[in-house]
């Protein structure tokens, strides 16, 4: 039996061929601390919503892999995100979570920097300084790439990766099932409430994983199926229509995004859910009818649990949430829950979806909890000497996935392993680990761009 | 009682003295208690007189009455 690594990446801990996947790329920390130059230095990353800074001066403090970093809304209403350190001595320029500033003062030494990150206020300036400092140099460190999709901002630390839109690829529509309204209005989603946030004892990859698409696990919600945490008291979700559809695991390999989903028949009647509150369940009643009446692929989609690679993860459903998992060690891992509603829906309706919403996921989450214990525990009981000589098998479904896929009339993009009938299949992980593989080696963004020399190779022919 | 004076709660109007003998209104607070935002009303050089200019909370020695 080969003796652990002790050093970080290396080819072949992601064997793909094989389908195992060595422990060390969990719980090795020379790995975790190259992961965070070549993956979350060089990702789209998930930072937070425009609904959280409606006006002029409104930041939220969010996170950027292991880094503070403030989203705000300067004086002219221009959205940034800008790492949180003064530049004259390191110290956090914000510390408050949320809020209205018309500057962010440093509390070491006073610098002052304004909603646009200019260097505004440097203490004795004259007489120090004797006026010579370029002030012009020493603003606030902004991220080269920024988007705001959908409301959603999205930024990225290296200038020469590609546009957000081209780093999303087809995966796109599967975030439109969160951030378009229920009733297929582009665009509809606002943030209810604050952000949810706690600390897990596991390493990030075993919730992106999970987020992935693990249908195999749902064992370990059996009882929150029996307790009938979902909407109309029964189960975990209101789910009916999906005994109609076809259950698929979608896997877009050049991007390493992946995700769950159901593509309806073309016909299908909405059926009733939400039956414990009339006003609830005649909301998504109707918006069900108004979805079915757009034209477009996703008004017969339905979004399930999915992963922007590297740390953000989909819900769009039941309940309607983003998840961003940011690395804090390699043993550690800070889970940050955003939550959706419709922002045209009734107070009734945005009332009810908060206490479902708090009774299935977050760290008080029924769901939320099972997932954490197992997490937890994997993770523990994979960082010993002895356990990490044994890799994890992904072999589930190898060699099953297809691309062309097509049902109904209904094309989907990538490979798809239909588990209507198979139930599970670990198509998605792979396709995660493969992605991730892919940054750990890559130097540059020409090299992560395959899709790029694709298209040019058959350009060439 | 302490000698320093605290600046985060000053209102827009009220009027400190600097440490170097100029006179300055504020004209907005950010409430840090760091900076002031304030128009110069005296001055040792006449030129920031009516000069907007941010203010450092150990130049204000004294708020006027």
């Amino acid at each position: 039996m080969p003796m652990n690594g002790t050093h970080g990446y290396r080819p072949g801990l992601v064997d793909l061929g094989s389908g195992q996947i060595s422990r060390e790329i969990f719980v090795n920390e020379d790995i975790y601390a190259q992961e965070q130059e070549r993956v979350f230095a060089r990702s789209w990353l998930f930072v937070g919503h425009e609904s959280q800074i409606p006006n002029p001066g409104d930041f939220f403090t969010s996170r950027m892999g292991e880094e503070s970093v403030i989203l705000c809304r300067d004086r002219a209403s221009k959205v940034h995100v800008f790492l949180n350190s003064c530049r004259h001595r390191g110290m956090k320029v914000c510390r408050y979570d949320e809020g209205n500033t018309t500057v962010f003062t440093c509390p070491y030494h006073g610098w002052s920097f304004g909603t646009d990150g200019a260097l505004a206020g440097v203490p004795f300036f004259r007489e120090a300084y004797r006026s010579a400092l370029d002030k012009a140099k020493w603003g606030l460190i902004e991220v080269p790439g920024l988007c705001v999709y959908k409301g959603t901002v999205w930024a990225n630390w290296d200038a020469s990766a590609p546009s957000f839109d081209e780093y999303l690829g087809e995966f796109r529509r599967f975030l439109d099932l969160i951030l378009d309204g229920w009733d297929g209005r582009e665009g509809q989603a606002e943030l209810l409430g604050g952000v949810q946030k706690w600390v897990i004892p596991c390493n990030w990859k075993f919730p992106a994983e999970n987020f992935s698409g693990d249908t195999y696990h749902n064992i370990s919600h059996r009882s929150v199926d029996l307790v009938g945490a979902g909407p109309s008291g029964q189960s975990r979700r209101d789910y009916s229509e999906l005994n109609a559809a076809r259950k698929l695991h979608v896997a877009i390999p050049d991007r390493g995004h992946q995700t769950i989903t159901y593509m309806l028949p073309k016909d299908y009647e909405p059926r009733p859910a939400y039956q414990n509150s009339p006003e609830v369940a005649e909301y998504f009643r109707h918006c069900e009818e108004e979805r079915r009446k757009r034209p477009g692929a996703n008004s017969r989609m339905i979004g399930a649990p999915g992963e922007i690679f590297p740390n953000t993860a989909l819900l769009p459903r039941q309940p309607r949430t983003l998840a961003v998992w940011h690395p804090v060690n390699a043993h550690t891992t800070e889970v940050w829950r955003f939550y959706f509603v419709d922002r045209d829906a009734p107070k009734a309706v945005k009332n009810f979806l908060r206490d479902y919403y708090i009774r299935y996921s977050g760290p008080a989450g029924m769901t939320e909890q099972d997932d954490m214990e197992n997490w937890n525990y994997a993770h523990a009981a994979s960082r010993g000497t002895i356990a990490r000589r044994y890799p994890y098998t992904y072999e589930m479904g190898m060699g099953h996935a297809v691309e062309n896929y097509e049902w109904d009339g209904l094309r989907m993009p990538g490979r798809v392993v239909d588990l209507t009938k198979a139930q599970a299949s670990e198509e998605p992980m792979r396709n995660l680990y493969r992605r991730w593989a892919e940054f750990m080696e890559a130097d540059n963004w020409d090299q992560l761009m395959t899709w790029r020399r694709q298209a040019q190779a058959q350009a060439a022919q | 009682m302490s000698g320093t004076v605290n600046i985060r709660g000053l209102p827009v109007g009220a009027r400190v003295v600097l440490a170097n003998g100029a006179e300055a209104e504020i004209v907005s607070n950010p409430a840090d208690g760091v900076w002031l935002f304030a128009r110069y009303l005296t001055a040792e050089d006449p030129s920031l007189v009516g000069e907007e200019e941010m203010i450092f909370a150990q130049d204000v020695i004294e708020v006027r009455t």
